[in-house]
């Protein structure tokens, strides 16, 4: 299991340690081994049977999905996933109830808040709007299977659904996400800096940012633009407050809907987003990138940062993506990932002709040899490694310059 | 806002894959259990490795330990104890049906319709 590097990681027994080690070698087998077995159960049985009974070969992921459900391996594959995912958040939470109180004090002192020797003053700034309405996309259901969602609070001033993210994330990555847990920012905002290097942005915002585990790296390579995070969950923000804070980075988060920003038009260079808009209805999906294109100066760019279209992948590989959407508590995965990306760039406004998408290897996997070279030579679309947790991750993001 | 405990169950339903959901559920116990033996085993690498640094161990000692013939013995009568314990379930409709089970000289049938009841 990943140990976190920040000052907000939770102590943990020994036992608890051993757990979440359990569970992140559970997944990688399961993600790893027992995904390349399916492919070849597929292969070998699903797909002949398939053909023999249809003339022809299943023609996309639901039709592979309704071939394979009866198979016995899909089913064992399917429900040690699900369990395996259920166990990432019952290994967190018993640790996390305990520390509760001591995370609190913990974030306090990062911002200078708390008694004791802590900072004078946080670097970055936090501000919540109290009263504020979070979607019922957010508030109705436990994405991920993670009891208490994003939003969950438990007390005053909450951040433990900040930190379950996080230290969840941690046992659900088994390593692939970095050792911060930010190989999407970093394997992003990097390739960004050097396919562009005119580029010389001063405002980024991260919409849906959660924790900020990715709004940083953003600061990281663009140290001289100011770097903004939004996100509807205040428990989340409060942590990635100081979570921000524990890593010396100077990001600024606000609790907004990305779907009504209260940010000036033409305010932004960059408008990035890693992982979000799969978690949210088609109806926001369109508000968010007329939002986008609003803040966003001429001349800057979007980036979102997504699981591959349905329509770049094989049939198989359209499949093995929307399992999540069917059986991971996802329920607007699979009709985001059925929407074509440069028509809902269109749709916002952007010119098509400005139209971008790339395919990032993932900086920890590859090393920065392959990651560098990918800038001037990036890897297709259509493979079983792209936008899929598995070893050998590759990184999709599509958008547009304004 | 009192403090209130964290939310362990999930909203939204978890979904089940074998025809029988029982079979998805026992799954997840085995899983969980088998969770739990690699714990112990992580704990007793841990004590070990203690043992070993503060020299009440030799690396590799437990490898190379062998019981004393009587203890060998007690070992032997726990295993034996344990497994069966295991597999209680399954000896339970043996035993039934061995007590059922009319010598081959005499055989009322009312006991054997009786006994295929009470199987069930």
């Amino acid at each position: 299991m990943l140990e976190l590097k920040h000052d907000l990681r939770l102590a943990k027994t020994r036992d608890e340690k051993a757990r979440m080690n359990f569970v992140s070698g559970l997944r990688a087998h399961v993600l790893n081994d027992m995904a390349s077995g399916m492919r070849s159960v597929y292969d070998a049985d699903v797909e002949p049977q398939f053909r023999r009974e249809h003339k022809r070969v299943p023609k996309d992921g639901p039709e592979v999905h309704k071939a394979i459900k009866a198979n016995d391996y899909f089913k064992f594959y399917s429900t040690l996933r699900v369990t395996a995912q259920d166990m990432v958040w019952q290994s967190v939470i018993p640790p996390l109830e305990r520390n509760r109180p001591e995370l609190k004090q913990k974030a306090a002192k990062l911002l200078g808040q708390g008694q004791g020797k802590g900072k004078s003053k946080a670097r970055g700034t936090l501000k919540l709007k109290p009263g504020f309405e979070v979607p019922r996309y957010v508030s109705a259901i436990d994405v991920h299977l993670m009891a208490g969602n994003y939003d969950g609070e438990y007390e005053k001033d909450d951040l433990a659904a900040g930190s379950l993210y996080d230290n969840g994330l941690a046992v659900f990555s088994f390593g692939l996400m970095g050792q911060n847990l930010d190989d999407i920012g970093q394997s992003i905002a990097g390739f960004i800096r050097l396919k562009y290097p005119n580029l010389k942005p001063k405002k980024i915002l991260d919409l849906g940012c959660t924790i900020g585990h990715n709004t940083g790296s953003w600061k990281d390579h663009f140290p001289e633009a100011e770097v903004h995070g939004v996100d509807v969950a205040a428990p989340c923000l409060r942590y990635a407050h100081a979570r921000a804070e524990a890593q010396d980075r100077e990001v600024h988060f606000q609790q907004m809907n990305a779907e009504k920003l209260d940010f000036p038009d033409a305010s932004f260079d960059v408008v990035f987003s890693s992982m979000f808009l799969h978690e949210v209805p088609k109806k926001s999906i369109a508000k968010i990138m007329d939002e986008a294109y609003r803040v966003l100066k001429p001349g800057g760019l979007m980036l979102h940062m997504e699981l591959p279209p349905n329509s770049q992948l094989s049939a198989y590989d359209a499949f093995y993506l929307d399992w999540d959407g069917a059986y991971n508590n996802e329920p607007f995965y699979k009709p985001f990932r059925d929407l074509r990306p440069e028509e809902l760039c269109k749709k916002a406004g952007f010119d098509p002709k400005k139209y971008v998408q790339f395919v990032i290897p993932s900086v920890g996997w590859y090393g920065e040899k392959v990651w560098r070279e990918a800038a001037t030579r990036p890897p297709e679309v259509d493979s079983d490694k792209t936008g899929r947790l598995t070893d050998g991750i590759l990184w999709y993001c599509f958008g547009a310059w304004k | 806002m009192s403090r209130q405990p964290m939310r362990r169950t999930i909203r939204g339903g978890r979904p089940y894959f074998f025809d029988d959901p029982a079979i998805d559920k026992v799954l997840n116990m085995v899983v969980v259990l088998a969770s739990e033996v690699w714990t112990l085993r992580e704990r007793l690498m841990a004590m070990e490795a203690i043992q070993v640094t503060r020299g009440g161990l030799k690396a590799g000692e437990i490898d190379r330990f062998e019981f004393k013939p009587e203890d060998e013995a007690n070992l032997s009568a726990q295993r034996k104890e344990y497994i069966d314990s295991l597999f209680r379930v399954l000896a339970e409709q043996v035993d039934e049906a061995r007590r059922s089970k009319p010598a081959p000289s005499a055989a009322p049938a009312k006991t054997k319709k009786k006994a295929t009841r009470k199987k069930k």
